[in-house]
């Protein structure tokens, strides 16, 4: 989209050409006062950089801001009570709105390890950090339980390479 | 299924690893020895328990005089061998390890831990460069695991050079990228040790707890 074009270089700060974790941080909100989380730039840049150079170009970029205001839409459709948000129970309607079946005691998990603003609820980039990691290793999984039953058998190395592949 | 569909939101899917970092040689530490710590006023007004050193280098990397290290200035701070940058992945992963506050950077005492850290990381790195050619190459790789006590097959070694190795001239693995691999496999090789509770070493495990055993763990 045009506009697309007009936010690359206010982006873009060192004009570069390429945009950077940093500046990619910088011009994200998470509706709160902190800063981005960078994992979840990482995450992001990570999924769209073609050619391992650190950042994304013009049209690498224009898939970025694709996925985030795709993203933004998710997180409006399930903070349910426009909090900013999301708490565990509206995380537990948007997984499970996804396709996931998960424990009670695993929601507290991916809470704890997933929420940095400390409150016990996920904001916007703790979010979709926590879905992108929770879709890997959904995926990676997947391709080991070929019968599909919920249990793999691994050897050791096996499990090593499984998370290697993802982290 | 009983278990996860997608994500309504897709990503392209790029494999392999993190990225490079960029050409640009960072001023800063280099590799071995101690630098001179920069003249500095506050020289002498360490804070208790940090090392007067570590203090005058915590003001240079703190550029922005915030009296905290973000991982962006920690990134201007490290340097590879060959003068790159360390990559976003493990600046990351060392501010996650010494910020206790989880705010995404660290003050001046997480900071005089991670110098000593790295400087660990740096000696047993330079030990395991046997050639001294300033990075890690595959039978490198493989002795440093032996040493450290994994039983990993030349495969398992190969595949990580695959993913963090830098492409030319030969692959090989950089400082940055070798902590990673490292801090990694500590990690993971816990969890797994947990789990293969009569050391088989193969373990039976569900979906959730694969995901419990990498989430809790995730560095």
């Amino acid at each position: 989209p045009v506009f697309v074009c007009l936010l690359f270089p206010r982006v873009d700060k060192d004009r570069s050409g390429i945009i950077s974790d940093n500046e990619l941080q910088q011009a994200l909100s998470n509706g709160t006062w902190t800063p981005f989380n960078p994992a979840t730039v990482r995450s992001i840049l990570g999924m769209f950089d073609r050619e391992n150079k650190g950042g994304v170009n013009f049209n690498e970029f224009t898939g970025v801001w694709k996925y985030i205001t795709d993203w933004q839409n998710v997180f409006r459709t399930y903070d349910r009570d426009n909090s900013g948000m999301i708490d565990k129970n509206e995380l537990k309607q948007a997984l499970t709105g996804f396709g996931y079946r998960l424990s009670d005691q695993f929601y507290d998990i991916l809470i704890r390890k997933f929420d940095r603003q400390g409150k016990g609820q996920v904001a916007f980039d703790d979010f979709i950090q926590c879905c992108v990691v929770l879709q890997r290793l959904t995926d990676v999984f997947r391709r080991y339980d070929t019968d599909m039953d919920g249990w793999i058998q691994v050897s050791y190395e096996q499990y090593l390479s499984m998370v290697f592949s993802i982290v | 299924g009983f278990y996860g569909a997608v994500n309504p939101v897709g990503g392209e899917a790029v494999p392999g690893s993190g990225s490079h970092p960029g050409a640009s040689p960072a001023r800063g530490l280099s590799e071995g020895k101690v630098a001179a710590p920069m003249a500095s006023p506050h020289a002498g007004n360490a804070p208790p328990g940090v090392d007067p050193e570590a203090f005058s280098w915590f003001q240079t990397v703190d550029t922005d005089h915030s009296g905290f290290i973000s991982v962006k200035e920690l990134k201007q701070a490290l340097v590879n061998n060959n003068w790159s940058s360390f990559n976003d992945e493990t600046c990351l992963l060392m501010i996650n390890m010494f910020d206790k506050t989880r705010s995404g950077r660290i003050d001046v005492y997480g900071f005089s831990a991670l110098l000593r850290f790295i400087q660990q990381w740096r000696s047993l790195f330079q030990q395991y460069d046997r050639d001294q050619s300033g990075s890690i190459s595959f039978s490198e790789l493989q002795q440093a695991f032996s040493q450290m006590g994994y039983n990993l097959s030349p495969q398992f070694s190969q595949l990580l050079l695959a993913r963090y190795s830098q492409r030319s001239p030969s692959p090989s693995i950089q400082l940055d990228r070798f902590i990673h691999i490292c801090m990694q496999l500590q990690s993971l090789t816990d969890a797994f040790r947990e789990k293969d509770t009569a050391l088989q070493g193969s373990a039976r495990l569900s979906y959730e707890d694969f995901l419990t055993m990498v989430v809790t763990r995730m560095l």
